[in-house]
């Protein structure tokens, strides 16, 4: 059963929430505009999704990116929208690059943890056989890396 | 945190809202920073649907998918105040569908969605 494009529709709450908050308090919106206005933002993400396209082609390239995205606002006379996309890509880029650098750390730390046991329990080796053997052994670097 | 918040909307009303928060009823793709920015409201998932859905994209990048569904957060926000306006003339409180429609017509960069709500 093909959809047509402009049938995959964004979640009603999400586009009913977006628009009550847009315009003042005590203001409704009927059931019809506001699937008006969701069908219109399929169809602008479709169209801008066409414009990027067509720069991504332009550079050669095969996958699209938030430059050609960008570009694409210019292109739909959308340019206001361009500085908070901006910002937003900003702090999109902080958060991935964050949550990249969390899950690094954590594997760090895991790694660093494990080698830290393993560390200690040769440590404890090494003390017996320094009581046996009575020699001067207390240099960690006798553990080859 | 809360200044990170406000710092980095320079759109409207980007903090959390627990009420908010209680009346999504529908899926939100989990893109709220630990900070509690929300950079984008809009599942990325259907969005990706909506790229996905032109033959002539090969491929598009989670960067990309993101600003689309920012820019349609957007979109939403300046058509809904534009439509407003009309409303507002009519010194109605609802917004209507000719509203929309006024709108289409009144604005330039509308000029794409002419045609979409034919009946």
């Amino acid at each position: 059963m093909a959809e047509r494009p402009e049938d995959l529709n964004l979640p009603n709450a999400v586009i009913t929430r977006i628009i009550k908050e847009a315009l003042p308090d005590g203001v409704n919106i009927s059931k019809e505009a506001r699937s008006a206005i969701s069908r219109a933002a399929s169809v602008f993400v479709l169209y801008a999704t066409s414009c990027a396209n067509n720069f991504a082609m332009k550079g050669k390239r095969k996958t699209l990116n938030a430059s050609d995205v960008l570009s694409a606002m210019e292109e739909m006379e959308f340019q206001r929208f361009i500085t908070p996309l901006k910002e937003a890509l900003e702090a999109y880029r902080r958060e991935q690059k964050g949550k990249k650098e969390a899950s690094e750390q954590k594997k760090k730390d895991k790694d660093k943890k494990d080698s830290e046991e393993q560390d200690k329990s040769r440590e404890e080796e090494e003390e017996d056989e320094e009581r046996l053997d009575e020699d001067d052994q207390n240099e960690e670097e006798e553990i080859d890396n | 945190m809360a200044a990170a918040a406000a710092a980095g909307s320079g759109t409207p009303r980007e903090e959390e809202a627990p009420g908010g928060e209680a009346a999504a009823s529908q899926a939100q793709a989990p893109t709220s920073a630990p900070g509690g920015v929300r950079l984008s409201r809009l599942p990325l998932a259907r969005v990706k649907a909506l790229v996905k859905a032109d033959p002539d994209v090969t491929l598009a990048g989670q960067e990309a998918i993101f600003i689309l569904a920012r820019a349609a957060e957007l979109f939403v926000e300046t058509i809904a105040k534009d439509a407003y306006c009309c409303a507002q003339q009519g010194k109605r409180k609802t917004l209507q569908r000719r509203d929309l429609d006024n709108a289409i017509e009144a604005v330039d960069e509308f000029a794409f969605l002419e045609g979409l709500f034919q009946r």
